[in-house]
């Protein structure tokens, strides 16, 4: 998908495939928003060739590059967070700054990846999920051919060697989690805070782990800000003047 | 049973007052005033002396009845002045305040005081929603997030932005964090659906007040059901119970005290006022409507002598369930202070010691 002008915002979707949101829509007012269907997920044939989240991530580089894109903000979301992070370290230069909505890179001891019926996977995932309105709940075969990928892409809980790097990943980034998300624990968000040396996390309030779902319009607002002013962000430009 | 002695700040003011709220503040005896929080010091060592558990304060604005407008100042004040005792601060009204400026007080307080703090956190009674132009639509709403940011600012170890509903914060990391970890006793208090969910869902305590023992035991045999379902139970000192207590020698001699209390709240808002707060002020027990207490005086749920007092909290402990009563030993705003040293005295001598067991 691709809409909106503007400086390029890429996003790298999450484990249950590329779901447009009116979050999507909301960032089309101001960035020329490119929402990629990653290899192997959706109507793609079974992706049995990658074998690692960096081999994802550079096949990704690569798609990017053949759009002509030199530079661009990058958003990945949960598992697709994962994605954008190798990412952003394979390629610091090109990349702006990075959105990380609910990041599956660090997670808590023992997370289990979303499971059940649609309607299952749907109240697991989203703390309002009357808001999907007309978007679709993922297919059961779809999910079936991209589980194998997904389990093999994931790794473990902690991966030291991706700690490690992003240390030294200079890239300002923005990690948000729902307070209610109950696929990767909310604490986690202090980790990348920890380790990533220009770093903001903020807690999306009365959200799940589909933060853009559950709260596009809050989501959108500083997501927007942060791409827009990055670290200067944090000075408010609220107005509160009630009356001239 | 653990006791809580709620204090009101016995302003006696030199003159008639007008019975509205808002009191014109033009009419404010400063003399009486500065009296009014000395006196409270004196009657508070006493207090401590008797050996009650805690001493509560609360938030209430714009009339002599409670003269704390804010309770962070006063607890600060009776720390500073007692030693042992608790300073529940019952508590700031969440939806009309600053939860980050919240949480740093409190977390100041609870390091001053060295660990003494109780925490409880409302919504506040319907007037309060006039003093600072809350719409009283949202107030609901703003108490559960301004909790929710308290809670976080309190214990996330990492600054932190809060992108909600009604607050939005791009940085917060408050210091000093409280003494007491993770944070201090903390309530959610009221008796509505949503007040107990939230303090199920966060592992809190839960506070109700005034209603008769069934009428409070609702929610919180509510509160404790909901508990079950986040899989964990609260221990009897987590649900605390305010109430009116008219205790005299007899029983005869507290009937007679009850018989001559006023009908109606001392200063309550004008009927037009009343009418229109009536109808965007939705209240629930347990989730079952109730009419907001706009007019009425609070019902007096503790009378009689010794005997009787000691067994209806033998018997609030059965409905109820509570550990902890936080207790008006004289109708707030009543400035017959004589009569509320004789029923402190009187409770720390002659009931206090037979109630620890319950």
């Amino acid at each position: 998908m691709e809409a909106g002008a503007g400086v390029p915002l890429v996003h790298l979707h999450g484990a249950g495939g590329l779901r447009i949101t009116p979050a999507h829509e909301l960032l089309t007012r101001s960035y020329r928003v490119i929402a990629f269907e990653m290899p192997g997920f959706g109507n793609s044939p079974e992706n049995t060739r990658t074998q690692t989240m960096p081999e994802l991530a550079s096949t990704m580089g690569w798609a990017i590059q053949k759009l002509g894109l030199d530079s661009f903000n990058l958003m990945g979301t949960s598992f697709g967070g994962k994605t954008a992070l190798w990412l952003a370290l394979q390629s610091p230069q090109s990349v702006h700054a990075l959105v990380l909505e609910a990041p599956a890179a660090i997670r808590q001891p023992g997370a289990a990846s979303p499971a059940g019926t649609p309607e299952e996977i749907a109240r697991l995932l989203y703390a309002h999920p009357e808001r999907l309105g007309s978007i679709p709940l993922p297919d059961p075969a779809v999910r079936a051919k991209t589980q194998p990928l997904v389990r093999r892409l994931r790794g473990p809980d902690r991966d030291a060697e991706l700690e490690a790097r992003m240390q030294e990943l200079p890239t300002p980034t923005l990690v948000l989690f729902g307070t209610l998300d109950r696929v990767i624990a909310p604490a986690m968000g202090r980790v990348y805070k920890d380790l990533l040396p220009s770093c903001h996390l903020v807690f999306v309030y009365d959200a799940g782990h589909g933060i853009s779902i559950d709260r596009p319009e809050a989501f959108t607002e500083v997501v927007t800000d942060f791409l827009e002013r990055r670290e200067a962000f944090v000075i408010s430009r609220t107005e509160t003047v009630i009356h001239p | 049973m653990k006791v809580s002695f709620f204090e009101t700040v016995r302003y006696q003011a030199p003159q008639a007052l007008p019975s509205e709220w808002p009191v014109p503040s033009g009419i404010y005896d400063r003399e009486a005033g500065s009296r009014a929080y000395q006196d409270m010091i004196e009657r508070l060592e006493y207090v401590e002396e008797l050996g009650f558990d805690w001493v509560s304060v609360s938030e209430h604005h714009y009339s002599p009845r409670i003269l704390t407008p804010s309770p962070v100042v006063s607890a600060a004040f009776i720390a500073a002045r007692l030693k042992r005792i608790k300073i529940a601060l019952l508590g700031p009204i969440v939806p009309q305040s600053n939860p980050v400026r919240v949480a740093e007080e409190l977390a100041m307080l609870d390091t001053m005081a060295q660990g003494r703090l109780v925490v409880g956190l409302l919504r506040g009674t319907s007037n309060e929603s006039l003093t600072y132009d809350l719409n009283p639509a949202e107030a609901r709403e703003r108490t559960d997030e301004g909790m929710e940011v308290i809670l976080k600012a309190w214990t996330e170890p990492q600054p932190f932005g809060w992108q909600g509903r009604h607050f939005q914060y791009r940085t917060i990391s408050i210091w000093p964090r409280p003494l007491q970890q993770p944070h201090p006793p903390t309530f959610a208090l009221g008796t509505s659906r949503e007040s107990c969910e939230f303090a199920a869902r966060h592992h809190l305590g839960c506070g109700v007040s005034y209603g008769s023992f069934e009428s409070v035991g609702r929610a919180t045999r509510y509160y404790r059901e909901q508990c079950a379902l986040h899989g964990w139970q609260p221990s009897p000192d987590q649900i605390v119970y305010r109430a009116n207590m008219l205790l005299a020698d007899t029983d005869d001699e507290a009937q007679d005290q009850l018989r001559k209390l006023p009908g109606q709240a001392p200063f309550s808002m004008r009927p037009a006022v009343r009418d229109a707060m009536m109808k965007v002020d939705a209240r629930n027990i347990a989730g079952e409507a109730r009419s907001p207490i706009v007019s009425g005086a609070l019902p007096t749920t503790f009378v009689g002598g010794p005997d009787t007092v000691v067994e209806q909290v033998r018997r609030c402990k059965e409905v109820v369930g509570a550990g902890v009563l936080d207790l008006s030993l004289h109708p707030p705003g009543s400035r017959d202070v004589e009569a509320l040293l004789r029923s402190i005295e009187l409770f720390g001598k002659k009931v206090l010691p037979r109630i620890r067991d319950i």
